[in-house]
């Protein structure tokens, strides 16, 4: 909860922020919300662990360091990120510290994606804008979605037309550059009735430095639309990375999403999914791998706001050496939506003696006739299971790593890019030493 | 809704009478005064009330929680008579010389104070309003070395026992309802069970709100030495008023090494009427210390009446192998709250908790469970194993589940789950089938839900709660 004092850290931001030669938008909408989340602002503060939603995430610590919105100085080659891009022909878009850079994109050549830069919106682009960024992700009562709508000095907004399957994923790269910049990346994408479109959203660092993200996705799944939603986050390990999303899913539709939490210092991702019309379903998942002292946080909300609902939720953590990881999942069943159907899991294993982990999942009831369950376990590997393998020929070490792999190789397998799957497991099996 | 079932559930609560008995009531309004009066009249010593004038000064610069998920018109604390007493209040030397009027009232609760005591064989401390009126089977007790007594009683002729434990689990400064209570505690039952001893029969105190505008404000201590053990038994009624009473109790127990306290509670103040006017506010801190190796503490709940019910039973698991245990049943009906559930604490290695809770909401009330499991780094191999099932009774009820887990140790395995559940038609249609109608169906179903909560209790209860439920219940569902 925020209470009406002015934070001197925010007050510095912005001041920063007028003082940059700050680019107008072309279209007054985005300017007239830039200018309502500005003065939202001055009533919001950071939170703090006494904010029950940030308890066990002490961001004190980004206090340190003005983050100053990037200037971007040089660009990198494409040459030289090719090894970020997906394998498969898709529908890439690059941004650089919160800019969206269209030489390093390569956008389909059809017309099954509508993509268009929120500094030069047209066309279908403009009216979805209008009608839906700022309205699904609220920044009332959250200072950082407040904040990349007032700081954000670009973004994109995707638009899916009406029954229409892209073929190829949309991959969004988020590039950060290096030391003590901001990015306030932000996007909009739109699935209209019937359209089917796959979306990965990644996170990568340049190079290493203290730099801070915090993006907005704001996601419409229209009616009787899908929507499959792969997201990583792998930030420098000294990063800051701040991640709202907020889905709308009409009636009928489907939204999936694998979230994977890899890189940064201290992550927070906050998802929030409306199962708005009847028959709405979701399944989220997610993976925390994280170590050294990372912190990881992720925060679901799913809200059952209509009847015959159905959502499943994974989410695992895995945390070695001095991590911390954190999940808090809540679901919300309102009066009225009968024949839900949720259910959620959380799974965490602790590999080392200092690693930590807090979780807190929940469930709100109102209305009598649904099924609803959770279940969270917090543990280390099964000792049964070691010994089987053990009892195979293999050293103790090498089960405990190829249980590990296997642990997080569950939420892996969800994703559906190919390339990028492969990655990732090339990724928890160097993470997890086992070769 | 059947008609059978509606009249059922809109039973009028059996213990809403009134007893005339003449009281001493202290004025209304809490202060310094009023906490030395509170003092003087029970005789206390120097100590004790410097202990309730440093929690009255804590207490005033706390602020009133609000992070729970219950919602109350702000208590005006001015406005409660923190002292309340049946009158002709002289040195009781046997059963008999209580005030027959008193005993007729307890006679209706079925609370066997007398020769009917000795068959339930069940030893009973009585608190009406704020005193402690009966203790039986002192002497019998005493053979075996076991204190029994209430507590205004054992501050005078154990005091040594009592400065030692009271505030050492819920420190005065604990919460603002702790405090409060520490400040103004009138009485309470104080228990300590030598080392060694096996209490050869189960104690039990029952508490009575009688007065309108009072609040009762009782303080229970259990003390068990090595190797002892002891099943700790709590009952509650109260009138019916249209206002709400206060009820912010505390308990604290202690557990040294080998020991094993066993704590139930059937909890049945008054509730409100079917429109949520009057009822108890029930806000307790209840908190136990397995402070020694191989102990073991074990909470169990039948919470059914109370507006409020905001209190968690919690084990603080200290001890080497010591063990927690929280079985509850939470029943919340018309504009019924309740937020209750535990807190289990691992600070030594090899701890074990288990947590069954189980919510039953029906009407339009509110029940949520919200629950604690820490393990901290030194418990190593702390095993806790949590499950809380919630069932919805009605379109217009909430069920809420928040179970916070905080692992610091990778020994530890902590499992939760949750479900939510109603009774299905088809359920009712199986019963139906085999000759069994919807109201006792109902009842039988509830009665399974419960189960594992109810077998924890001591034989006389179990039977209390399995009848107290269905009456709260039956005609929910129809």
């Amino acid at each position: 909860m925020s209470t009406v004092i002015w934070d001197d850290y925010l007050e510095k931001l912005i001041d920063s922020w007028k003082k940059e030669d700050s680019p107008s938008f072309t279209t007054s909408y985005l300017n007239r919300l830039r200018a309502n989340a500005l003065s939202r602002i001055e009533s919001l503060r950071l939170p703090t662990i006494r904010d029950e939603e940030w308890r066990f995430t002490d961001i004190s610590s980004l206090r340190n360091t003005l983050f100053s919105r990037a200037s971007i100085v040089s660009l990198p080659s494409l040459d030289s990120q090719k090894s970020t891009f997906l394998d498969e022909p898709a529908c890439r878009l690059v941004f650089v510290d919160g800019q969206y850079i269209p030489r390093l994109s390569s956008l389909t050549d059809d017309d099954s994606v509508t993509v268009c830069g929120l500094s030069e919106l047209t066309g279908v682009c403009a009216s979805k804008t209008e009608q839906f960024l700022g309205q699904l992700a609220d920044f009332q009562d959250d200072v950082f979605v407040a904040l990349n709508t007032a700081l954000m000095h670009d973004g994109i907004c995707i638009v899916i037309p009406a029954n229409v399957s892209t073929m190829v994923p949309v991959h969004i790269l988020y590039m950060t550059s290096g030391k003590e910049v901001a990015a306030y990346p932000r996007c909009l994408l739109v699935a209209e009735p019937g359209a089917e479109v796959t979306i990965v959203e990644e996170y990568v660092a340049l190079q290493e430095g203290a730099s801070l993200t915090n993006a907005v996705t704001e996601i419409y799944v229209g009616e009787s639309a899908r929507v499959n939603h792969i997201r990583v986050q792998r930030e420098d390990l000294q990063a800051f990375h701040i991640a709202n999303n907020a889905t709308f899913v009409a009636k009928a539709a489907h939204y999936d999403s694998v979230s994977l939490a890899l890189g940064a210092r201290i992550s927070r991702f906050d998802q929030k999914i409306t199962l708005a019309g009847e028959g709405a379903e979701c399944q989220i998942d997610g993976l925390a791998l994280i170590a050294g002292r990372q912190l990881a946080d992720t925060h679901t909300f799913i809200d059952h706001a209509s009847p015959h609902g159905r959502s499943r939720q994974l989410h695992k953590c895995i945390v070695d050496e001095r991590a911390h990881g954190v999940f808090s999942g809540e679901i919300m069943v309102r009066p009225h939506s009968q024949q839900t159907d949720a259910r959620q899991l959380n799974h965490n294993l602790l590999l080392s003696e200092k690693a930590r982990m807090d979780t807190k999942p929940q469930l709100e009831i109102f209305a009598d006739d649904v099924k609803c369950a959770h279940g969270a376990t917090v543990g280390q590997l099964d000792k049964e299971s070691l010994f089987y393998l053990q009892s195979r020929g293999f050293a103790e070490e090498v089960a405990r790593n190829l249980l590990t792999y296997a642990f997080g190789g569950e939420i892996i397998n969800r994703v559906i890019v190919a390339s990028l799957r492969q990655r990732l497991e090339e990724y928890i099996l160097a993470s997890t030493r086992i070769s | 809704m059947s008609a059978a079932l509606q009249n059922l559930v809109n039973q009028p609560y059996k213990h809403g009478f009134v007893t005339n008995i003449e009281s001493d009531i202290a004025p209304k309004g809490l202060n310094e005064d009023i906490i030395r009066l509170i003092s003087s009249k029970k005789n206390e010593p120097e100590w004790l009330l410097t202990f309730r004038l440093e929690a009255y000064r804590r207490w005033l610069n706390m602020v009133e929680p609000v992070w729970q998920n219950v919602k109350y018109p702000k208590i005006d604390f001015q406005n409660i008579s923190y002292y309340s007493a049946p009158k002709p209040k002289k040195k009781l030397a046997s059963m008999d010389e209580v005030d027959p009027e008193l005993l007729r009232t307890f006679e209706k609760l079925g609370i066997p104070m007398h020769e009917r005591a000795a068959l339930a064989g069940v030893a009973v401390d009585v608190i009406f309003d704020s005193v402690s009126v009966a203790t039986t089977y002192k002497e019998k007790l005493a053979e075996v070395g076991i204190i029994f007594c209430s507590i205004s009683e054992a501050v005078q002729r154990y005091p040594e026992l009592i400065r030692q434990y009271l505030g050492t689990v819920v420190p005065p400064g604990d919460n603002y309802y702790a405090a409060l209570n520490s400040a103004v505690f009138t009485d309470g039952s104080f228990c300590f069970i030598p080392k060694g001893v096996k209490c050869p029969m189960d104690l039990s105190t029952y508490f009575r709100i009688n007065t309108e505008e009072s609040g009762q404000f009782e303080r229970t201590l259990i003390v068990a030495e090595e190797g002892a053990s002891v099943s700790y038994l709590e009952g509650c009624t109260a009138p019916r008023f249209d206002t709400n009473q206060l009820h912010a109790a505390v308990v604290e127990l202690i557990a040294l090494d080998d020991a094993d306290i066993k704590y139930s509670t059937v909890q049945n103040w008054y509730a409100g009427d079917e429109n949520g006017i009057g009822g108890i506010y029930n806000f307790v801190t209840k908190r136990g210390l397995a402070k020694g190796r191989n102990s073991r503490i074990s909470w169990t709940q039948v919470e059914t009446g109370s507006a409020i019910t905001w209190k968690y039973p919690s084990c603080i698991l200290r001890g080497e192998n010591s063990v927690g245990e929280f079985y509850s049943v939470a029943v919340t009906n018309h504009h019924q709250q309740a937020d209750t559930g535990t807190k289990m604490i691992h600070i030594g290695p090899n701890t074990r908790s288990t947590i069954v809770s189980k919510g039953i909401s029906a009407g339009q009330s509110n029940s949520s469970y919200r629950g604690l499991v820490r393990i901290t780094p030194t418990a190593r191999n702390a095993r806790n194993y949590s499950q809380c099932d919630s069932m919805l009774i009605g379109s217009q009820c909430g069920a809420h589940t928040f179970p916070y887990i905080q692992v610091q140790n990778n020994s530890a395995q902590v499992e939760h789950e949750a479900s939510t559940s109603k009774i299905g038609e088809d359920q009712l249609f199986y019963f139906a089938q085999r000759g069994i109608d919807a109201e006792e169906a109902v009842s039988m179903i509830i009665n399974g839900f419960c189960k594992e909560v109810f077998q924890q209790l001591p034989l006389e209860f179990a039977v209390e709660a399995t009848k107290l439920l269905s009456f709260k219940l039956e005609g929910s569902v129809g």
